[in-house]
């Protein structure tokens, strides 16, 4: 078992080397104290976080998509782009999701009352816990894949033949169900049925999020006519608020703790998912020069933008401007500081919540990922 | 018609010439290739049973064998021998109540998703799926419950939340499945894909397991939850084994078998053991429940099969053969290649060239492909009705028997 596990880190080790490596290579650039909170967050918990990429990488099932996934270079299958960011880690900030969970884990502890003695406790992290983190990682993937399945109907000649977006999809399909199957096992495997039934909602959250009358039938961000901040929050919380305040939540029920201890990682969870879609919505308005293309219709300066008392635009043509139109809009409001103050708001809730937990380095790894995150 | 009678006979005289073959101890013919690899056994690997192992099942005594192969009602008299023997006992109406109000159980479920998204999720479940799955998870529940306890023949509500997760899956995977075969019809009617496109069709999938792992998650029992989760697992590597096929012609007919075996009759075997250990039965019967719902899975996914070779579309007058158009070589085109090797190159290449399909369809139906296919459904039939009738009798245990004639004998 302990060998066994040796074995692993040292694989992981290498895989890292050739993951940053690879970062370096293709120019994703972060900013410095985001990439330093969350390499030291990595030492506090021991060794990385995303086992799901090699452990599934390395299966016969998903190497054999990769086989007919060499079909699609030259299309716009969205599942090539997932990929890519599965193996590079680019832009899909694959691996905090599972850190998160890892550090609130050590930063909770264990409980004293408990039957978790016989697990093997590595830097104060249950086994049971780091299969959780891993679990979040392949649901929020697999999610990502799924919602890169293309309608048929819709597709442009641009984007591929219709055989090759029908094999994409194919792929795309079982790849995503592979890792919801793998998520379901390995939830079941943690003994713990209330967490189960945690975990599982957040799959269906991920699909109603689909449905919130934000996206059209293609997944692509639409205004609806009576659209309020309320909207925007819905959709943060289910796309992304969900799983990471119930993973949290889940970890430290895991260790034994109660109710409060509980609603802690919760609040922290939801706090820091709702800070991180502020500050991602808020990139392209800060620094349009190198983030432009990254502005959505339904990002949080918008939306504020046109339930605020500023807006002089009726609602549908939003839908129809360039961005660097709606960034001309709105700049010159005061949407953007009321914004940032909101970002930096949430990012002291998240903060807060972490008040119950004792003082340890895995709460300062996580108060600096949080500070790192609202630094827009 | 004067053809196919004497060409019927000549096989059905081989095929007795294999019997007594048989009987001197040797393989039949058709499952010479297969030796070694023992058919049935290939997928007790995953739950390894004990009173299955050693059942050398092509070795059974020649007389119950006989000419039956040919009639599928043959397993009549075994059907019947457990209780008086002309009576009747409709799998439905025992558990009509629980099946009638299931589908709406379902819906509420369902209830919590948005609008838009409800419409969605709710599309499959209108009341014209056959609900089979449903039903054989209540008569096992039934029928555990009276072997544990004669007097206690209710099926509780834990067990009716089997019922229903088994549904969902089932319906789940449907929609996945008619997204990746890009299927435009499903029980009559507009399949999803076409109605919602592909992206929401799938993304409605994975809501309805979520919901039914949520379900499963309120039994709060660990046990259950981690076999119903082995079930989503197979489901996807079955689908996953369908992809590619195997070089190795041997092999072919083990791999087939297994991912059968994963497709179909891994939800009905872990749902039938599921509910046999919320009757609190020992684990030889939760194997028992186990093994009945592994065979009548096989049995009812290999005619499943061999129907689509003989049942004919009502508009074009011949058979559907939807398989061979997607690729897929099942039990019939297997067996057909041993007597015309020249299909092994049309399955590899997964009758991909112009006529494939029509060359396939026209040697299986001169093979006996057909014919070995029920005969090896009726093997698994057989094994199912004597495992159930290791429970104690019971109205239950006699319409799951009952219920392995509608699996061999229906005709869609």
């Amino acid at each position: 078992m302990r060998m066994s596990l040796i074995r692993n880190i040292h694989r992981l080790k290498k895989f890292q080397c050739h993951r940053v490596s690879c970062r370096t290579l293709f120019g994703f650039s972060r900013p410095d104290d985001w990439n330093k909170a969350v390499t030291d967050a990595e030492k506090v918990v021991g060794y990385p976080t995303s086992f799901m990429s090699l452990r599934c990488l390395l299966s016969d099932e998903l190497s054999n998509v990769a086989i007919h996934m060499r079909k699609l270079v030259g299309t716009k299958h969205p599942l090539l782009k997932t990929a890519r960011g599965l193996v590079y880690d680019g832009t899909h900030n694959l691996q905090t999701r599972g850190l998160i969970v890892l550090l609130i884990s050590k930063t909770a502890g264990l409980s004293q009352n408990n039957f978790h003695q016989q697990q093997d406790v590595i830097e104060g992290i249950l086994p049971s816990q780091r299969s959780l983190a891993e679990i979040a990682e392949m649901i929020y993937t697999a999610n990502l894949i799924h919602k890169g399945v293309v309608n048929l109907s819709d597709i442009q000649p641009s984007d591929g033949s219709v055989h090759d977006m029908e094999l994409g999809n194919k792929m795309a399909v079982l790849t995503g169900d592979f890792l919801l199957a793998n998520a379901s096992t390995g939830l079941a495997q943690l003994h713990n049925t209330k967490v189960v039934e945690t975990i599982s909602s957040c799959i269906g959250d991920h699909v109603s999020a689909e449905f919130t009358g934000l996206q059209d039938k293609n997944g692509r961000p639409y205004l609806p006519d009576n659209v309020t901040f309320n909207d925007w929050l819905n959709q943060t919380f289910l796309s992304s608020g969900s799983l990471l305040s119930k993973s949290c939540l889940a970890a430290v029920e895991l260790a034994g703790h109660g109710l409060e201890e509980q609603t802690s990682a919760f609040e922290f969870g939801k706090n820091m998912a709702l800070a991180q879609q502020l500050s991602e919505d808020l990139k392209p308005f800060l620094k349009p020069e190198d983030n432009l293309e990254q502005l959505t219709i339904t990002s949080a300066p918008v939306i504020k933008y046109i339930a605020s008392s500023y807006n002089k635009h009726p609602i549908s043509l939003f839908n129809i401007y360039s961005q660097k139109k709606i960034l001309e809009v709105i700049k010159d409001s005061s949407i953007l500081s009321e914004s940032k103050t909101l970002c930096n708001e949430y990012g002291e809730k998240a903060i807060n919540s972490l008040s119950k937990f004792k003082n340890c380095q895995a709460k300062n790894a996580l108060i600096k990922i949080v500070k790192a995150v609202v630094d827009v | 018609m004067a053809a196919l009678r004497s060409r019927l006979h000549r096989s059905l005289l081989r095929f007795q010439l294999n019997l007594a073959a048989c009987r001197d101890g040797r393989w039949l013919r058709s499952f010479r290739k297969y030796e070694g690899t023992n058919l049935i056994h290939t997928t007790s690997i995953f739950v390894p049973s004990a009173s299955f192992m050693h059942i050398p099942i092509y070795h059974q005594p020649s007389s119950c064998l006989q000419v039956r192969v040919f009639n599928s009602s043959s397993i009549k008299d075994e059907i019947h021998s457990t209780t008086k023997p002309r009576e009747i006992i409709d799998p439905h109406r025992l558990v009509e109540e629980q099946i009638s109000s299931l589908t709406l159980q379902i819906k509420q479920e369902l209830q919590g998703a948005s609008q838009e998204l409800y419409k969605l999720v709710e599309y499959y479940f209108d009341g014209q799926g056959k609900l089979f799955r449903p039903m054989v998870v209540l008569l096992m529940s039934q029928a555990c419950n009276q072997h544990h306890d004669f007097s206690q023949s209710l099926i509780t509500e834990d067990q009716n939340k089997i019922a229903m997760i088994s549904e969902m899956i089932h319906t789940a995977s449907l929609i996945h499945d008619d997204v990746i075969d890009a299927a435009d019809t499903r029980r009559g009617k507009t399949s999803i894909n076409m109605v919602w496109g592909q992206r929401m069709s799938i993304l409605a999938g994975d809501y309805v397991i979520s919901i039914a792992s949520m379900l499963l998650a309120r039994i709060r029992n660990d046990q259950i939850v981690i076999i119903l989760s082995q079930v989503i697992e197979d489901l996807v590597r079955g689908e996953f084994m369908q992809l590619g096929s195997k070089e190795d012609e041997s092999e072919r007919f083990t791999h087939y078998l297994r991912k059968t075996f994963k497709k179909t009759a891994s939800l009905l075997a872990n749902s039938c053991q599921a509910v046999s250990i919320l009757a609190n039965c020992p684990e030889e019967v939760t194997e028992i429940a186990y093994q009945y719902g592994k065979n009548i899975g096989i049995a009812f996914q290999l005619i499943d099969d061999l129907l689509d070779f003989t049942s004919c579309d009502l508009i074009l007058g011949k058979p559907t053969a939807a398989d061979l158009k997607l690729g897929l070589a099942t039990a019939p085109v297997l067996f057909a290649a041993q007597d015309y090797p020249e299909l092994n190159s049309l399955i590899m290449r997964r009758f991909s060239l112009d006529g494939d399909v029509e060359t396939a369809r026209h040697l299986v139906a001169k093979s006996d492909g057909v014919e070995e296919t029920r005969y090896l459904a009726n093997q698994h039939g057989r094994e199912a009705i004597k495992q159930i009738k290791l429970l104690k009798q019971s109205e239950s245990q006699q319409a799951l028997i009952n219920l392995i004639n509608t699996v061999l004998t229906r005709k869609k």
